[in-house]
């Protein structure tokens, strides 16, 4: 009597707990990210809490995101030269990377390296303030919580990861240079005129549209994660570290549908 | 003496306090977090200018009663109506209107650690378009005190503090009760806290009222389940 009133009451209770676990959390980020939506829309707007979150989230980052720019455009120089001088075409090489890096490299490596250090620091930040009950006592005082401290970080990591990713993209383009510069002699004029002359529109402008989106699931995962933060330390380091894994994944699975949508608009 | 408030001081003006119609009415209030009741069948009733302190241990749902009274909870059962208002029934700008009169201070403070102790009390002020006024304001007062709210939820107010610190707080809300003439419901375990604030207290067990009287009734009751707080 009991079984059958479980299976009538639960009809996916035969599939595991991690697999209901996992659908269970993908409805609540959907509806997480509706609504951010939906508050977006509607006054009051938090413009100054907006700037202070596009400060703290693009200056800070700003540092890491340079050095690890410019080595990887360094080592992709570096790397890519010897097998190009084996065929005969060097010359080709700044174009190679000008490519790689403005439509590929560029955006999510920057994307990855902000969703590690931004993604897990509005994990953290968000979960000590739903331990510490300051998301409470910011709802008791009359404040939308949801608007003050989630749309905020969502509306910066949007807008301040494209500006991360072409600062990268300059920076790790600078990096293929020296490179370059340190195995065969090329002027600076030259070499950017190569790069530039080998890109189109269908390559910067793809790439740039993505990085918002990238922004939008560091920005979303890193909220939701934080914002239902269960009580503790270690939930708050849960919140933490799953922030990273998950918008890794999702930047990776953005990446691959622009692919197939650049793809399926013929701009590939 | 700083801020202690002489005890004559306090009778009198608590004689002067004509106890009248009640502020929060809390009947028959039911709340679970899945398959654990905490709260069963609680009734309260806080009167104006009225300092009503909730006994229980840890644990027990003293912190859950207060935050369902601000909405911040959601009850399955029974009513809290504040100023003839149903909580569970206010519309979000409702609520909204309703926690502007009512102040709540958080067991861990709950401080915005991100910004400054002057902008922690501005953050109140701002949000219910008022200006913040350095003069005269003294930084260490408690952000939920800034708007001189009508109720006070307090939720464990000495829990953690020195002796010393622990009377000023209690002192502190005594003066609030006095100056603002605040009604007041206070969460606590702390017998002095209790002895020096309380116009009334209730005992939380088992996620009822089990006693209610002033604190010289209870401690005469001989009901070893009441008697264990006062021991």
């Amino acid at each position: 009597m009991k079984n059958k009133q479980v299976t009538s009451k639960e009809p996916f209770s035969w599939m595991p707990k991690e697999v209901i676990a996992f659908f269970k959390e993908t409805g609540e980020l959907t509806s997480f990210g509706t609504r951010f939506f939906r508050e977006i829309l509607f006054p009051p707007y938090e413009f100054k809490e907006v700037i202070r979150q596009c400060y703290q989230i693009g200056n800070k980052s700003l540092g890491l995101v340079g050095v690890t720019a410019f080595i990887i455009g360094l080592v992709l120089a570096l790397q890519s030269r010897p097998t190009l001088v084996d065929f005969g075409a060097e010359a080709w090489l700044p174009k190679m990377v000008g490519v790689s890096i403005i439509r590929e490299i560029g955006p999510v490596i920057t994307a990855l390296i902000c969703a590690g250090k931004i993604g897990s620091s509005i994990g953290a930040e968000l979960g000590s303030m739903r331990v510490t009950e300051q998301i409470d006592a910011m709802e008791v005082s009359g404040t939308n919580p949801f608007k003050y401290i989630v749309v905020s970080r969502i509306i910066a990591t949007t807008l301040m990861i494209p500006v991360l990713v072409v600062i990268g993209d300059a920076i790790a383009l600078y990096g293929a240079f020296l490179a370059v510069k340190m195995k065969g002699a090329v002027s600076f004029t030259l070499y950017f005129h190569q790069v530039f002359e080998s890109l189109e529109y269908s390559d910067v402008m793809p790439s740039f549209i993505k990085s918002f989106f990238f922004g939008f699931a560091i920005g979303l995962v890193g909220c939701f994660k934080g914002y239902f933060s269960k009580k503790g330390t270690e939930g708050v380091g849960k919140s933490a570290n799953s922030a990273v894994v998950v918008a890794s994944l999702l930047i990776f699975i953005i990446d691959l549908i622009a692919v197939q949508v650049t793809g399926f608009l013929g701009l590939i | 003496m700083g801020t202690r408030v002489d005890n004559t001081s306090v009778l009198e003006a608590k004689l002067q306090h004509v106890i009248a119609e009640p502020i929060i009415e809390i009947k028959h209030l039911v709340k679970s977090f899945g398959e654990n009741k905490v709260l069963k069948d609680f009734n309260l009733t806080l009167h104006s200018g009225e300092n009503v302190v909730v006994l229980g241990k840890s644990g027990c749902g003293k912190s859950v009663l207060i935050k369902c009274i601000v909405g911040l909870l959601k009850y399955e059962g029974g009513s809290i109506e504040v100023y003839g208002n149903e909580v569970a029934t206010l519309s979000q700008k409702q609520l909204d209107e309703l926690r502007a009169k009512i102040g709540f201070v958080f067991q861990s403070s709950a401080l915005y650690d991100s910004m400054t102790v002057c902008e922690n009390l501005e953050f109140a002020l701002r949000r219910h378009g008022k200006k913040f006024s350095k003069k005269g304001k003294r930084i260490g007062l408690a952000r939920s005190l800034v708007l001189k709210p009508q109720i006070m939820l307090y939720d464990e107010p000495t829990t953690g503090l020195d002796p010393i610190t622990a009377r000023e707080i209690s002192n502190l809300m005594l003066n609030m009760q006095l100056k603002y003439r605040t009604s007041s419901i206070i969460i606590s375990h702390d017998m002095h806290c209790a002895q020096m604030t309380a116009d009334k207290m209730a005992v939380m067990i088992d996620g009822i009222c089990y006693a209610e009287g002033t604190f010289d009734e209870l401690n005469k009751i001989q009901d070893p389940k009441v008697k264990a707080f006062f021991e």
